[in-house]
């Protein structure tokens, strides 16, 4: 398929008119749309480049396994730095101090579990999806079916608060209508998945990372700058500043239960380990070796990035709560998740806050890119390949079907995007994780480490986590209560992953060594052979080549 | 080479061991760190609140600063044990592996 470079000239110019039109009813920040623009131009023009590279389904799914460790984990942490943890812990660290801090940990400390257990076994069983390794010694079908499935679940709710999230930034940023806002973006991740596949995601990944660390490091930098560096002046003002003086530091409203603290430990801490669009990663690298360093570098960047994000909420603190200019009515223009662009501002002026704006968006483009991917690459390698083409290899079929799938996601994408406008997104993060770590990741752990695991008990056990993971937030105060309006949730928790990862493993586990069956036998008997390849890479470098 | 083969070196052993000696307490310490600070805040969230010294600075921002940092310190000795040790191990098997295959 070539790539139709009319297609880019004919965006930016849709683009460029809405602004136009726009600009006369809102004041537009022209450093802003101009960053904004060089991105779009660079990065479709690296998915012209990409797209002359994809050729195999290597190519598509995995850069060919030609991304080195160090970019690997740039890229990953361009993946998983996403719009919605800069602004919103920014945002939360504006409003309530130590509540922010609790998120910002939760989101890193899942990294040494993948790396320690996850990332290399996952490098040297799998080819292109996280499904490769948890059906290695089982049934490809059933096992197949299920693991997209609990991608797919994961890659949708993650996408639709991007979606929304992406449609009010840029609302509100440029001043352009939502619904042409999530189209713009749904356009432009289409574009850069289905022609430049894995290399124009992992280089619009790279861009992104390199931007929001840059833009991030500015901006704490001149925080700390005011207070001698020092983090003991940083909360000594915030503390004189804020309406909640010194509760900011120390843990809120946040986590209120022991129940909900542990439920979201758990869902955010395992979730990692078991997000689609972050396993992908791990196959464009050449080897278990450059696996690890990626996870080395990733951690590395996504804890210092948290950091900054942290320094930039207090400073949002300070800043903005001393100036009336950044509120109408007593409220922050824009809500707390406005935090760190209204902080750019009043740092850096309109040159920075245009900056910081236009890294928010490019934000998004590389995490929406990242799970549309992810979305396209369950159905095209796990449900295509296996149910539609039966193992029969046909590259050709392959790709296509990937890049098929990649518009209907854009499409769905948008239109999720424009129905829960009106909506509280805000948990769909939350729960992406917990489907992550209740269907995706048991089943991945005990097919690397556990002996026993059957299909059967795969099967059961990790579609029970999936489906209790999905009604527990349904019937649970986020969904039943502040989204369908009940007075009472039938589920009291807001974070179920404690119930539903416990019954994943237990159902894995019981229905696993129950499982008499020959060819439970077999799997069994398969684990010594998957073990030595897991554990020294020997027979997955020719895998990957065919 | 035959799986079997390959199990029965004596550099397999010393791999599993190895990775077996890493893996869990690493994992077992981002896990063992990250929960006490989750119960902490569950179950006795003022005590995070204390200040240390005479400053502002409280307990709970230490801390929670601190497993950010002791994460990437994680990272940090697991890469560097999996170079060391780990990797000679792997290579030494591989090439035998294909020396009689």
């Amino acid at each position: 398929m070539k790539f139709h470079a009319p297609l880019a000239v004919l965006l930016s110019a849709m683009a460029t008119c809405a602004w136009a039109q726009a600009t006369s009813s809102s004041s537009i920040n022209t450093t802003a749309v101009a960053m904004f623009l060089a991105f779009v131009v660079v990065t479709l023009g690296i998915t012209y480049w990409a797209a002359g590279r994809t050729k195999t389904t290597s190519d598509f799914y995995a850069a060919g396994g030609g991304i080195t460790g160090f970019q690997n984990g740039l890229a990953i942490a361009g993946d998983y730095m996403s719009a919605a943890s800069f602004l919103g812990i920014a945002g939360l660290v504006y409003t309530s101090g130590f509540d922010g801090l609790i998120y910002a940990i939760g989101f890193l400390v899942g990294w040494p579990i993948v790396l320690v257990l996850i990332a290399e076994p996952l490098r040297n069983l799998g080819k292109y999806t996280f499904a490769d390794v948890a059906s290695f010694r089982l049934q490809q079908k059933p096992i197949r079916i299920l693991a997209a499935s609990g991608s797919l679940v994961t890659v949708i709710f993650y996408l639709i608060a991007q979606m929304v999230g992406a449609g009010k930034l840029i609302e509100l940023l440029f001043g352009l209508p939502y619904e042409f806002a999530v189209i713009i973006v749904g356009v432009l991740m289409t574009l850069y998945v289905t022609f430049g596949g894995m290399i124009a995601t992992t280089w619009v990944q790279l861009i992104k990372a390199i931007l929001l660390l840059s833009g991030a490091s500015l901006m704490a930098f001149l925080v700390m700058m005011q207070f001698g560096f020092s983090f003991e002046n940083l909360f000594a003002e915030a503390v004189k500043v804020h309406a909640k003086a010194n509760a900011i530091m120390a843990p809120g409203t946040l986590v209120s239960d022991p129940i909900s603290a542990i439920s979201l430990g758990i869902a955010l801490m395992f979730g990692t380990a078991g997000l689609p669009h972050i396993l992908m990663r791990f196959f464009t690298v050449k080897d278990a070796v450059q696996a690890r360093r990626s996870v080395f570098y990733a951690t590395g960047f996504i804890g210092y990035f948290y950091i900054l994000t942290f320094i930039i909420g207090f400073g949002a603190i300070i800043l903005l709560l001393k100036n009336p200019a950044y509120f109408t009515d007593g409220v922050l223009i824009g809500g707390a998740n406005m935090a760190a662009i209204h902080l750019s501002q009043a740092l850096g002026g309109d040159i920075l806050l245009g900056f910081i704006s236009a890294v928010a968006f490019a934000t998004i483009l590389a995490v929406v890119s990242g799970l549309t991917l992810a979305g396209s690459s369950a159905i095209s390698h796990d449900l295509y390949a296996t149910l539609v083409l039966k193992g029969e290899r046909d590259e050709k079929k392959e790709i296509r079907a990937s890049r098929i799938a990649t518009v209907c996601l854009g499409v769905i994408a948008v239109l999720l995007g424009i129905v829960f406008e009106k909506q509280n997104v805000a948990f769909m993060v939350g729960l992406a994780f917990c489907v992550a770590a209740s269907a995706n990741f048991p089943i991945l752990l005990l097919s690397m480490y556990w002996r026993k695991l059957t299909t059967r008990g795969a099967v059961i056990g990790g579609g029970l986590g999936l489906f209790t993971a999905v009604i527990l937030v349904v019937i649970g105060p986020t969904v039943w209560v502040d989204a369908f309006g009940f007075k009472q949730a039938i589920f009291p928790y807001k974070y179920p992953a404690i119930f539903s990862v416990s019954a994943a493993f237990i159902g894995i586990w019981f229905f696993s060594i129950t499982d008499k069956s020959a060819s439970a036998a077999k799997e069994q008997a398969a684990f010594d052979a998957q073990f030595v390849r897991s554990q020294t890479g020997i027979g997955a470098a020719e895998a990957a080549q065919h | 080479m035959h799986t079997e083969t390959i199990r029965q070196l004596p550099e397999y052993a010393a791999l599993t061991r190895a990775r077996k000696k890493i893996m869990w307490p690493l994992s077992l310490a981002t896990i063992v760190a990250y929960f006490a600070l989750i119960l902490t805040i569950a179950f006795n969230p003022t005590a995070l609140g204390n200040p240390i010294g005479d400053g502002v600075t409280s307990i709970g921002m230490v801390l929670g600063l601190g497993v950010i940092l002791f994460c990437m310190v994680i990272t940090g000795i697991y890469v560097y044990y999996a170079n060391r040790v780990l990797e000679p191990l792997t290579r030494a098997i591989v090439q035998k592996a294909g020396d009689q295959s």
